[in-house]
């Protein structure tokens, strides 16, 4: 169902209506319409904020049944900054302070921006300037990076960043809050100060040049040109700035369709402003509204305004059906929670017949810990899971694990020899038939730390010892201690050679090989690849040709050792289709835009559903172009804007689920703290409104 | 609405162009979305198991592909930026401000500016041009430098090769990017054109940074595009029709292992070979892939996320 207002023939419309409802399918079918009108396909473009949100494009684009043609673009404000950037450094770049401009830039991702401002952070943390806020210094870095990358979304300066915080901070709470403001904001400058003289180009900074770009009048109307057919998609996402450009288009455009989600937003604290998207409602030519969504059925259509009048009684008016689309389950502890949750998905796979696929298990957070323990218990009942996690440590990886102790023993002047069972347990994982006890044998009689070489030859063990660890297992020892100690420092003429080639030589040259424990491993082939990305991505753009190898060798063994860098793992496509049970933050599942057959939430009764991450140097709601200066943050706006994200993430959620949700109610929380958040209050309301008894848990754990 | 972007409002909708998004099979072969393209059709025509790793499977292996390793990377690196001073150069980015510091890159910008690819048609110069056709069951896609073009007359296609060596003629001719470029562009390019592209209307031309008086080029006729129809289908098909379950078969051409990064799995060598080795008839910068040609567009994200 759907109904359009506005001019008879537009030439651009706005199209909204909640999840589900039909939009994506109208754009793409507006696509194909101007394609067949032979609209020229380079003069189409799709903007979305995230790549997830581009994949039925994708798809759509890649199927056989388009004829030959040309590329449709498809890009997020990064994207459309990146072209420019890329293309106008040289313009840009000395006109905005950095120095040699006629080198190239040096790209910064959000690990690498960290490492570079971790060092302003940690004098300011040593100096006890942070000593008003409870945060690492880690914490502090990454919230000083989100406020840069803020400010240019909102098109302010980065500088006015601690006044905002300041002024909505007031005077009446603790002083020490805005000297940590000011600190942050001196922190800033100094970062800024050395990217300029690096060339050093974060998400901030790439941003903030695209901008000052587009003020260029003729690169502005070549950037504007360039596309005269636009499909901006969920643009509820957007921050600011975006929506000023998909404005300008509004103006300029041969055809624009702009689509919005009435529940979405969820991206506010990377950005998103999605109280902009009335100024691009206006801006268009006639709004068409697709009010209904195709997804839930009736029962959960039900819960869904159910839900809605829990939160906010005010606005929506309880439904009378008892048939509501939703069981739930009290127990007194966490891990009875999961198992039930794991019985019950077993059951719904194997008695129902609901594919995996079709169910998906979302939590507030996922610690590695929850995500461990799920895991294991719904795959001990036969059925496949797949996640996405927070990162995790690259360290924490074993194949990471191996190749650090093996860098250690390969450089010794470092002085980081590693402890006997990080050696073992290297042999153990690098020498396929090598098993941890016999491992452990040989570390002890051949690992000397304290010695030059640290490792001795398997020849000069005993024979009867030889025998027992094995002469295949020695074999491949000697071969594995000659490359490290002999053939890799005299290749490299007793220089140290980067170590991302370390790692790649070391992966091909020895561990991949037949007979070590590398070899046929696809798991170390990815783990060992992403190490050498990011070894080389810490080199590239951290340090200048000419820089000593060995010191940002050693400077990355220490970051990686301290576990400062994550795994970035990626889903293969086979994974990402596999059929198996999704298990993902909340936030991760709304953003993936595919809904499934029945959810399971957990730990209802857990704030985490309610309370945004504690960040104290920044702010979602006071970094935004609609939030009044000089106006105070008061409790009261906590509290509504809270209220108002509960909203979003239940109704979201609910509208992503077809058939069933599930609600795993626990007492007592992960960290056993007794659990009374307010999603839990609200569904305390719908079940003195319609009441139903809890799911039977018909399974004993011991 | 009877006119204007949204006049497909009043006609009947038609079902939604997406993929269905099932769960895979054991017998999928391909990602969802997949498209050939030369360097993936290359891999193949070179060593089937090295498409099925690396395409179908999907298996990151890091060893090095060609040594020395730094050498290899300054070269790609430099290729990239070379790939981007001429997009900047042809964007209309003034020449005075594209000086590149590194002489390796400032050389070949030299050689860029005095020994421009001749002949290239002036009307219109399109630069990093996408064009992409059904072929079967799958899309095939050509990613070009640049495309230079007289409208309804002559289209040109230009390739930058950053390469240490210069292939010779026939390595070249015998190349999927020499068959797939023209065969899509006369394809897939007519809006382009203005009008429907006749093979004998396109060349192809490579241009080398490091050997700029010397470009090869590459005319274009109806019989070479009858060929190149029947090998690319026959190559897709042959792919399409394998099991995805068994291992696809090595190639005879043990000499391409010392230039392929999957030599330790396949348990056919230990080091990789050298780029500047020129010990046999292998010119290594073919035997390696298009990495060591130098940097190709292939080698860069299709979507700038």
């Amino acid at each position: 169902m759907s109904n359009y207002v506005g001019e008879p023939n537009p030439r651009t419309m706005f199209l909204e209506g909640p999840f589900g409802a039909g939009k994506t399918t109208f754009a793409v079918e507006t696509l194909f319409a101007w394609l067949e009108a032979d609209i020229p396909p380079e003069q189409i473009v799709i903007t979305v904020p995230q790549r997830t949100l581009a994949r039925r494009y994708i798809l759509a684009l890649r199927s056989v049944d388009r004829p030959a043609s040309g590329d449709v673009s498809i890009r997020t404000l990064n994207g459309l900054a990146q072209d420019m950037v890329d293309i106008y450094w040289p313009v840009v770049a000395p006109e905005y302070g950095f120095s040699d401009p006629e080198l190239a830039p040096r790209y910064l991702t959000i690990e690498t921006a960290q490492y570079v401002i971790g060092r302003f952070v940690d004098d300011a943390v040593e100096r006890g300037e942070f000593e008003a806020i409870k945060a690492t210094p880690q914490v502090i870095a990454r919230q000083i990076i989100d406020n840069m990358g803020k400010a240019a979304l909102m098109d302010v300066p980065y500088t006015a960043i601690p006044e905002l915080l300041t002024q909505a901070w007031g005077p009446q709470r603790a002083r020490k809050r805005v000297l940590a403001y000011q600190t942050a904001g001196q922190i800033a400058e100094q970062y800024r100060t050395y990217c300029l003289k690096n060339r050093l180009l974060d998400y901030a900074l790439q941003i903030e040049l695209f901008v000052d770009l587009l003020k260029k009048p003729p690169i502005r109307e070549r950037f504007y040109g360039q596309y005269s057919y636009i499909i901006a998609d969920h643009v509820e996402e957007e921050a600011a700035l975006m929506h000023d450009l998909l404005v300008e288009w509004t103006n300029r455009a041969e055809g624009m369709l702009v689509v919005a989600d009435w529940d979405g937003g969820f991206r506010v604290f990377l950005g998103a402003a999605p109280e902009g998207i009335d100024r691009l409602r206006e801006a268009c030519d006639g709004v068409m509204t697709m009010g209904d969504s195709l997804i839930p059925e009736p029962a959960l259509k039900a819960l869904q305004q159910e839900i809605a009048h829990g939160i906010k009684p005010e606005a929506v008016e309880p439904v009378e059906t008892d048939e509501l689309g939703y069981s739930f389950a009290f127990h007194n502890f966490y891990p009875q929670m999961l198992d039930w949750v794991a019985d019950k998905i077993a059951w719904l796979v194997d008695e129902e017949g609901v594919p995996p696929r079709e169910i998906a298990v979302l939590a507030p957070f996922l610690s590695d810990a929850l995500l461990f323990s799920l895991t294991y218990k719904i795959e001990k009942r036969g059925v496949l899971t797949l996640s996405h996690r927070p990162s995790r440590a690259l360290r924490d990886e074993p194949a990471a694990r191996t190749l650090l102790t093996l860098t250690a023993l390969a450089h010794p002047h470092w002085g980081q020899m590693p402890p006997q069972p990080d050696v073992a347990d290297a042999l153990a994982q690098a020498i396929g038939d090598l098993d941890p006890v016999r491992a452990q044998l040989l570390t002890k009689i051949v690992y000397r730390p304290n010695s030059d070489p640290p490792l001795t030859s398997f020849d000069n063990i005993k024979p009867e010892m030889q025998a027992r660890i094995t002469y295949r297992a020695g074999q491949l020892y000697d071969d594995l201690r000659f490359w490290l100690l002999e053939d890799y420092p005299q290749r490299y003429e007793g220089q140290t050679a980067p170590l991302d080639h370390f790692f790649s030589l070391l992966f091909g040259e020895v561990l991949s090989q037949a007979g070590y424990g590398f070899h046929n491993s696809a798991t170390a082939g990815r783990v060992t690849a992403e190490l050498v990305e990011s070894a080389r991505k810490f080199r590239q753009s951290l340090y200048s040709e000419g820089a000593s190898l060995d010191a940002i060798g050693n400077r990355y063994f220490d970051i990686v050792r301290q576990g400062l860098l994550s795994a970035l793992y990626v889903a293969s496509w086979r994974d990402e289709l596999a059929d198996a049970v999704f298990i993902a933050p909340a936030y991760t599942f709304l953003l993936r835009n595919r809904p499934v057959d029945v959810q399971f939430w957990l730990d209802v009764g857990s704030t985490g559903w309610w309370e945004r991450l504690d960040q104290p140097l920044t702010h979602p709601y006071v970094l935004s172009r609609t939030w009044p200066q000089e106006r105070i943050w008061q409790d009261s706006d906590e509290v509504e804007h809270q209220r108002d994200m509960l909203w979003k993430i239940t109704q979201g959620l609910v509208r992503r689920a077809r058939r069933h949700i599930y609600l795993g109610i626990s007492d007592l929380g992960e960290q056993g703290f007794e659990q009374r958040g307010p999603l839990l209050t609200v569904f305390q309301g719908i079940l003195g409104r319609h009441p139903q008894t809890p799911d039977v848990d018909n399974t004993d754990h011991e | 609405m009877n006119s204007g972007p949204f006049a497909h409002l009043n006609q009947e909708p038609k079902l939604p162009r997406v993929l269905p998004e099932s769960p895979v099979e054991a017998g999928t072969l391909l990602p969802p979305a997949f498209q050939f393209s030369q360097k993936t059709l290359q891999d193949y025509v070179d060593c089937a198991r090295r498409f099925q790793l690396n395409t179908t499977q999907g298996i990151r292996w890091p060893a090095a592909e060609s040594e020395p390793i730094d050498e290899v990377e300054h070269f790609m690196e430099q290729g990239a930026q070379f790939h981007l001073l001429v997009q900047r150069y042809l964007n209309g980015v003034d020449q005075e401000l594209l000086k590149p510091a590194d002489p390796l890159l400032a050389r070949w910008w030299q050689h860029f500016l005095e020994n421009p690819p001749p002949d290239l048609p002036e009307a219109k110069r399109i630069p990093e041009v996408m064009l992409s056709m059904p072929v079967g069951a799958q899309r095939l896609v050509a990613r070009f430098d640049l495309v230079a073009l007289d409208p309804g007359e002559r289209i040109v296609i230009a390739d930058w090769k950053t390469s240490r060596s210069r292939p010779q003629r026939q390595d070249l001719a015998a190349r999927m990017q020499t068959r797939i470029y023209p065969f899509v562009m006369v394809e897939a390019g007519h809006h382009l054109f203005g009008g429907a592209i006749k093979p004998e209307q396109v060349e192809m031309i490579y241009w080398f940074a490091e050997h700029p008086t010397r470009p090869e080029r590459f005319t274009y006729d109806s019989r070479q595009h009858q060929a190149n129809h029947t090998l690319i289908t026959g190559l897709i098909d042959d792919i399409l029709g394998r099991d995805p379950e068994s291992i696809w078969p090595l190639t005879d051409e043990r000499r391409h292992c010392r230039y392929c990064v999957y030599r330790s799995l396949c348990e056919r060598g230990v080091k990789a070979g050298r780029l500047d080795s020129g010990t046999d008839d292998l010119d290594p910068t073919l035997a390696a892939g298009d990495a060591t040609l130098g940097f190709d567009l292939d080698d860069v994200d299709e979507i700038a996320f």
